[in-house]
């Protein structure tokens, strides 16, 4: 038997059970199916959206949907707050990759495609910038609030540390009695950030035998300097608690992993590359989406290796 | 627990709360209950739940109307039509239980005409009269509030000469649709129910709009939660009324539509025999396949497609020269670990087939072979018995057939079981009922199982497996399919709406189906 624990990423999501339904089921509708109740593949999932947001997303079918309809379903984020220099200095650097525009730029940059002359990843992004600067302010807040601990709540409930509740979800999920070997760990966008921090930084987390990420902004530097001084460029493989391969799907066109997308150069082992990075291209406009990169040949292929499928 | 098993339980509870001391405590939950068995399509307890709230509140007209549902679900049209007749009766015209009631008879008088062996007699033109008069009457006096009357009235009309009946003169089959597109489009999108887009697609197919038919189907099936229930009461007027698979695009059309049902939580397929190998050959074109089952259509048909082939290797096992006594299939010898290995054989049940002919079962020379969908013409007598197990361990039989099987392929075996807990659904292809001459593919909630990694087997070496009791019994000897890649993970052998014993150590009995692992009859073979 074997257990696969997925890590959602940025912006809102349907309840954690539709959530799960619709992933799995975008394994299992491909041309190569991969269907993992099928195959008696246990899976689980680390859900955090109910802490940034008020209420889960009505219409699961916008986790398929473009990145338009997925922001209808999530909201506006506020910029986070910086409470110190050192906040400021990483919101101002993050979103330096993202976009060289300012936000009034990105307000009255109407047209797709006008770029300015502008260096970051979101100027080859083919979507509208009002999509572009919701998506960023979400995972700017995203991205901030786990990576330094901030108290947050939506409006109505207690506020809680963000990165000490999460992590403690991972370790609960990944420590759970449903899994079984072997384990392998799927995460999306801003959940590779959680799962690496938990895989190589949270002693109380278990052992895995694989971890998957797609979409990742693990390799930006900012990230990377705040997952000091667990992470290393030599040594930055969680090979405490994977015991075996880590592969990273990426497209270049997605906005989140767009400006670094590979990340064996960043995350060696021993000094020697060991991430198998794997390029795809997903479809359509919006190419973060989780469930494209679910149904990508390369994906299924990487997970029922890892199965032992 | 699924809703399904959950509603069950709370049904149970109701009438044991109805029947006691305080029946009025519970009867405000029964009320709503009624309605939520409804939806799910439970309509045995549907109407012991409303037979029981109308015993404590006869008054109650909803309840009365949804009792009159049930009936007819249930398949006795005229007990409903004497229920609802006595409603209509003492209600006010303006009652708005009045036109449902009104139109729920309309079904009830329907469902007999479209049962009736010969619709020219004189009792069958009666009902298709008194049915076009109960949908009629409601739809004119407010054919805004009334679609669902409009639209039945609608197929009625447009269909009755095909079927050899006589609309009224003064009914216009494309005006009665024009005024419910016009009624539905008028419905605000938040009081849109999800009949809304169904009921839309039948009136565009009133005024022969195929491209807004599959558009329209394409919305529906696109929604987040879409229903099997309307989408199946949908295809069931398109087939059954419209009769659509007269032209190339309406045969694409219904094909695509099962697809999609099959691929919904309860949905339910049933094929005539004779239709199989003509639904296999159909193939939707290209654009009509996105444009009904979206960007990944092409994937859901061709899985549709592989459940279709898959029912071509589905034997009935006959008394020679006599009627099905029950159900088998064909697989490798091999996948049950006996030799040769290629060798193709049907696994059945003990209780069907059995060296000594132990009651209810035949002995292999009383009993022939026969794929009916495959090659319906060809019957097989059994050569030998290869293996067999008594009902109260494996209840399974191997046969060796007299003549080899040509062009037929075998089942593909499943290794493993699915996982539990994870909304798993498994499908049983049998004839459903013991009808002779259709195939109904079921998607069934799989329950529990006895298998790793957490399974308890209580008889020692096999793997028993659970899941939900469907509207009809399967046959025995079915074959039970993985829900994604048709694979045969059990033996089917068993089923009851109650009474059931738990697996695993459970306590108690529910509405469960029972089959045996394929792999554990594979391993206890070799002990």
């Amino acid at each position: 038997m074997a257990h696969v624990t997925f890590v959602h990423g940025i912006a809102n999501k349907p309840p954690a059970e539709d959530l799960l339904r619709v992933w799995r089921r975008a394994l299992a509708d491909a041309a190569e199916p991969l269907p993992l109740g099928d195959l008696g593949v246990t899976t689980s999932l680390v859900y955090w959206a109910d802490l940034m947001y008020e209420k889960p997303q009505d219409d699961a079918s916008a986790e398929e949907a473009t990145g338009e309809a997925l922001l209808d379903a999530s909201g506006s984020a506020e910029q986070p707050q910086p409470a110190n220099a050192e906040e400021a200095a990483f919101i101002a650097a993050v979103r330096a990759k993202l976009t060289a525009l300012s936000a009034a730029q990105m307000t009255a940059a109407e047209l797709p495609g006008t770029t300015s002359g502008a260096q970051g990843t979101f100027e080859r992004v083919p979507l509208p910038w009002f999509i572009k600067k919701r998506i960023m302010d979400i995972f700017l807040r995203d991205v901030h609030h786990y990576l330094f601990d901030t108290e947050f709540a939506p409006p109505g409930r207690t506020p809680v540390h963000i990165q000490q509740t999460i992590r403690q979800r991972f370790v609960d999920a990944v420590c759970g009695q449903s899994v079984s070997r072997p384990h392998i760990v799927v995460s999306h966008s801003m959940g590779t950030v959680i799962a690496y921090d938990c895989l190589k930084r949270v002693a109380a987390c278990a052992n895995v035998d694989g971890l998957i990420t797609i979409g990742s902004p693990l390799g930006l530097d900012e990230i990377q300097d705040k997952l000091h001084p667990e992470w290393t460029r030599a040594n930055g493989f969680p090979r405490e608690r994977v015991a075996a391969d880590w592969i990273n799907l990426y497209d270049r066109l997605d906005p989140v992993c767009g400006f670094d997308p590979a990340l064996a150069n960043d995350y060696r082992e021993r000094d020697t590359g060991v991430v198998k990075d794997i390029p795809v291209e997903n479809d359509g406009a919006w190419r973060h989406s989780a469930t494209k990169y679910l149904r990508q040949p390369a994906f299924r292929r990487s997970l029922r290796g890892m199965l032992g499928l | 627990m699924s809703l399904t098993s959950e509603l069950r339980l709370q049904a149970t509870a109701a009438l044991q709360s109805l029947a006691g001391a305080n029946p009025l405590e519970g009867i405000e939950q029964a009320r709503q209950l009624v309605e939520q068995l409804r939806d799910s399509r439970q309509y045995d307890l549907m109407s012991s739940v409303a037979e029981a709230v109308s015993r404590i509140d006869p008054r109650d007209a909803r309840n009365r109307k949804l009792y009159g549902q049930a009936l007819i679900e249930c398949g006795k049209a005229t007990a409903a039509i004497d229920v609802l007749e006595a409603l209509s009766a003492r209600l006010a015209p303006d009652d708005p239980e009045f036109g449902e009631a009104s139109g729920l008879l309309g079904r009830a008088y329907k469902q007999i005409f479209f049962d009736a062996g010969d619709r020219t007699t004189v009792g069958a033109r009666d009902a298709f009269a008194q049915a076009i008069n109960a949908y009629r009457r409601p739809f004119e006096a407010n054919p805004a509030a009334n679609t669902w009357h409009g639209v039945n009235l609608l197929a009625l009309v447009a269909n009755g000469r095909r079927f050899g009946v006589v609309p009224p003169t003064d009914l216009d089959a494309k005006q009665i649709a024009r005024t419910v597109v016009a009624g539905l489009e008028a419905i605000e999108p938040r009081q849109r129910t999800s009949w809304y887009l169904p009921t839309l697609a039948e009136a565009q197919l009133g005024l022969g709009d195929w491209d807004a038919v599959e558009s329209t189907l394409r919305q529906y099936v696109a929604q987040a939660e879409p229903k099997a229930f309307p989408l199946a009461s949908m295809l069931r007027q398109f087939t059954q009324i419209w009769d659509v698979e007269r032209t190339p695009r309406g045969a694409g059309l219904v094909s695509l539509l099962n697809a999609a049902l099959m691929k919904l939580p309860g949905g339910v397929c049933e094929i005539q025999i004779s239709d199989l190998q003509r639904a296999q050959d159909v193939q939707p074109t290209p654009g009509q396949l996105e444009a009904v089952l979206g960007q990944h259509g092409a994937q859901t048909y061709q899985w549709w497609k592989t459940g279709l082939t898959r029912a071509m290797s589905v034997a009935s096992i006959r008394q020679r020269l006599g009627s099905r006594i029950g159900t088998g299939f064909l697989v490798r010898a091999g996948d049950l670990g006996l030799a040769p290995a290629d060798q193709l054989v049907v696994l059945t049940n003990h209780h069907v087939v059995n060296d000594k002919g132990e009651s209810p079962g035949l002995s292999p020379d009383q009993v022939e072979v026969v794929f009916e969908a495959a090659d319906p013409g060809t019957s097989y007598a059994v050569e030998k018995i290869l293996w067999c197990s008594e009902p109260d361990v494996c209840d399974a039989c191997v046969l060796r057939l007299a003549t080899t099987v040509r062009d037929i392929a075998p089942l593909p075996i499943a290794r493993r079981l699915p996982a539990l807990g994870e909304g798993a659904q498994v499908y049983v292809v049998g004839y459903p009922g013991g009808r002779d001459l259709a195939f109904s593919f079921q998607d069934n909630e799989l329950l529990d199982h006895e298998g790793p990694p957490g399974g308890h087997p209580q008889i020692p070496g096999v793997c028993r497996v659970h899941y939900h009791a469907p509207t009809e019994g399967g046959s025995s000897g079915s074959p039970v399919f993985n829900s994604t890649l048709w694979e045969v993970i059990a033996l089917h052998h068993k089923g009851g709406k109650t009474g059931m014993p738990r697996l695993n150590g459970g306590t108690g009995t529910y509405a469960a189906n029972e089959g045996i692992w394929l792999q554990s009859i594979a391993e206890y073979r070799k002990t």
